[in-house]
C-alpha cells in the first residue's frame, strides 16, 4: 500500500436510498425495535414526515468501507449524526486523510445530494 | 431522564455473533450475500435490550422522544463468529441542556465487549442517546 498523505481520498461512495424493506431488515439485524424506522404513523407522531433511516446504518457503511481498506488496522470510528436521513434518501460517503503520524486520522462525512450533511466523524488507523 | 442512574453498571450478559442477524444488517445496507467476517459494527447497544439492559425504560426515554446522536467504536482485538463475548454496559454520563425548542437530555452509554474465556477486551462501544423534552 502506498504511503497515505493528508488530503488523500480513502473513499467517495454513493449509496442509493434505502427502501422500507431495507430499513426493516437493518432493524431486525440490529435488534432495534424502534418503530420510527418502520412505521409511518409512528414516525409522524415523532415529528418526522416519514420513517427514518437508522443512524447506525451510516456507521455500518463507514465501518465496512474502512475495514475493507484497512482490515485490523482500523482502530476507532467516531460518528456524530447531524441531520435525519429518511427512507429513500441517497447518501454520499466521503473519507479523506486528515493527518498522518503515530496514527492515520481520517475525516468522514455523509451528505444528501442537496449537500445536507447527515453525519460527520473521525476514524483512526494504525500505521 | 433518571439522572441518578449515572455511573450504573449493569450485570454482564453474553452474546455470540449471529450470522443470520449479520446477513440482515448486510441486506439492510443493500449489500448482497452474507458477510465473511463479523461486521465491524455488528455489536451494538440495542442487543442489550432483550438481555437485561433496557436503557430506554430505565432512563425513562420514550421511543417517540428518543434520538441517537452518535456512536464511537474502538477495536482492540478481533472477534470471530465462534467467539462468545461478555458485554458490560455502563451509563457513563447523563447531562441536561436547554435548547431553543426545549430541554434535551443526553445519555452516554459505554459498552465493553470481552472475548471469553480469557476476557480479552476486544471492543469498546460508546453511544449517545438523546431524549427530547
Amino acid at each position: 500500500m502506498s504511503a497515505l498523505k493528508p488530503g488523500d481520498v480513502i473513499f467517495d461512495e454513493a449509496r442509493p436510498g434505502a427502501s422500507r424493506e431495507q430499513l426493516a431488515l437493518f432493524s431486525a439485524g440490529t435488534e432495534d425495535p424502534n418503530l420510527v424506522h418502520t412505521d409511518d404513523a409512528f414516525a409522524k407522531r415523532c415529528g418526522f414526515h416519514t420513517v427514518l433511516q437508522q443512524g447506525p446504518m451510516t456507521t455500518a457503511h463507514f465501518g465496512l468501507l474502512l475495514a475493507a481498506r484497512f482490515g485490523a488496522r482500523l482502530k476507532s470510528l467516531d460518528v456524530t449524526f447531524t441531520a435525519p436521513v429518511f427512507v429513500g434518501d441517497p447518501l454520499r460517503l466521503l473519507a479523506k486523510v486528515e493527518s498522518v503520524g503515530d496514527e492515520i486520522v481520517v475525516a468522514l462525512g455523509a451528505a444528501k445530494p442537496d449537500g445536507t450533511q447527515t453525519a460527520r466523524g473521525i476514524a483512526t488507523i494504525r500505521p | 431522564m433518571n439522572m441518578q442512574l449515572q455511573g450504573k453498571v449493569y450485570p454482564p450478559y453474553r452474546l455470540r455473533p449471529d450470522r443470520a442477524l449479520a446477513a440482515k444488517m448486510f441486506a439492510g445496507q443493500g449489500l448482497a450475500g452474507a458477510p465473511a467476517e463479523v461486521p465491524p459494527t455488528y455489536f451494538i447497544y440495542l442487543r442489550g435490550e432483550t438481555r437485561g439492559v433496557n436503557l430506554f425504560v430505565d432512563l425513562d426515554i420514550p421511543r417517540d422522544r428518543a434520538l441517537q446522536a452518535g456512536q464511537r467504536y474502538e477495536w482492540f482485538a478481533p472477534i470471530g463468529w465462534d467467539d462468545e463475548v461478555e458485554v458490560t454496559a455502563r451509563i457513563a454520563k447523563l447531562t441536561e441542556k436547554q435548547s431553543k425548542s426545549g430541554k434535551l437530555w443526553f445519555a452516554d452509554i459505554e459498552l465493553e465487549y470481552r472475548t471469553l474465556p480469557q476476557r480479552t477486551l476486544a471492543l469498546r462501544e460508546t453511544t449517545r442517546i438523546v431524549k427530547r423534552g
